[in-house]
């Protein structure tokens, strides 16, 4: 019986069964180069070609070929890959903002604002270029680079280790004993510890072994017994 | 204004029950929230699928497609055509009614895929199937 839903409404997707598929690569592969035997391991791979370009085309059920998502062009780059000192390091970071993940060490570049994807290529390395040469680039103003602009908190230096000291006079102050010399303040063990306990808790943040080691430090400090 | 009371009912695609005479086919039987369930569709491309574009375009194409072939095939189709896209193809598939001699059929077919492969620039083809008598499914 000719019930039109049974005979043609079923899309069939024949082509792109296996058979199918594997009939196209076949056909393919007299075009292509062999992959090179040395670059065998992903490592490998990244120290002669730490670049990664990621481009897309689609493909649509209609007379045109052209879709507008195919200009996007992503870059993705280590930057232990390039050629970088602790300040320029410092400022691209600074510069690319959320285009760079701590994690990975990966800095991503995408782009899709020209309309043709040849465009957007050369932009993305265009872009490359210019955050090299200019992190590497000192300028003036950067001198009056200030402990809000760090990004890692260092004791040194800091209010704490200013009230801390203060601290120190007063405590040997009511004891009556003469004030601790600033070497003395320096190589004291437990001031090493809270400060390191302080800096761990600013730069990787509250977790349950960090806030323990802050407390321990604390009470070391101020020799306190804490409760069995 | 109204003038009377809103009728809460709806008409959509439906053929009414009446006295057991009326002959339909199972498309037809079918109300549209069987669509997904017991029946198919019958455009099929990939423009309303989510981030495709181009959905207003095929369905506009599909609007004309349809009248050209209930005007060129009058009186023969039994079930509405079904559209479908292959990349750039446009497959109408479409069961006729055997009512006119077959060389007739073969010059509309040519002179549809034809007329429709210049209008749309892309190629067109037609899957045709003929049967005696519209394929009835129930009487109601």
């Amino acid at each position: 019986r000719c019930n039109s839903s049974v005979n043609l409404k079923i899309p069939n997707f024949l082509h792109l069964t296996p058979p199918a598929i594997k009939k196209h690569c076949a056909a393919l592969k007299q075009f292509c180069t062999k992959w090179p035997e040395e670059l065998d391991t992903d490592e490998k791979c990244e120290v002669h070609f730490p670049i990664e370009v990621q481009i897309s085309d689609y493909i649509s059920a209609g007379p045109s070929i052209r879709n507008p998502k195919s200009r996007v062009v992503t870059l993705n780059i280590r930057l232990s890959s390039l050629n970088l000192d602790d300040h320029a390091r410092k400022k691209l970071i600074w510069l690319v903002g959320h285009r760079y993940c701590k994690q990975t060490d990966i800095l991503t570049i995408k782009t899709d604002r020209c309309p043709l994807r040849k465009q957007n290529y050369d932009y993305t390395f265009y872009l490359l270029t210019v955050l090299y040469h200019e992190s590497w680039k000192v300028e003036p103003w950067e001198a009056s680079k200030s402990r809000e602009d760090m990004e890692i908190y260092k004791w040194d230096g800091s209010p704490s280790e200013a009230t801390l000291n203060e601290i120190m006079v007063n405590i040997r102050q009511a004891e009556h004993k003469p004030a601790p010399t600033v070497d003395e303040l320096r190589t004291s063990e437990e001031i090493k510890s809270y400060s390191e306990s302080v800096e761990m808790l600013k730069n990787v943040g509250e977790t349950d072994q960090n806030m323990h080691n802050y407390k321990e430090a604390v009470l070391r400090l101020f020799r306190l017994q804490h409760a069995a | 204004m109204h003038t009377s009371a809103a009728c809460s009912k709806h008409f959509a695609a439906r053929v009414r029950v009446s006295k057991g005479t009326k002959a339909v086919t199972y498309e037809e039987f079918n109300p549209p929230h069987q669509i997904a369930h017991r029946k198919g569709w019958l455009s099929q491309h990939t423009s309303n699928l989510d981030g495709e574009e181009g959905a207003a375009k095929r369905t506009l194409e599909d609007v004309f497609i349809r009248r050209f072939m209930y005007g060129t095939f009058h009186g023969c189709l039994a079930t509405p055509p079904v559209i479908k896209r292959r990349a750039n193809i446009l497959i109408i598939c479409a069961i006729i009614i055997r009512r006119i001699p077959p060389f007739k059929y073969h010059f509309l077919a040519t002179y549809t895929e034809t007329l429709l492969s210049y209008l749309y620039k892309c190629p067109v083809k037609l899957e045709l199937q003929t049967v005696e008598h519209k394929p009835v499914y129930k009487y109601i």
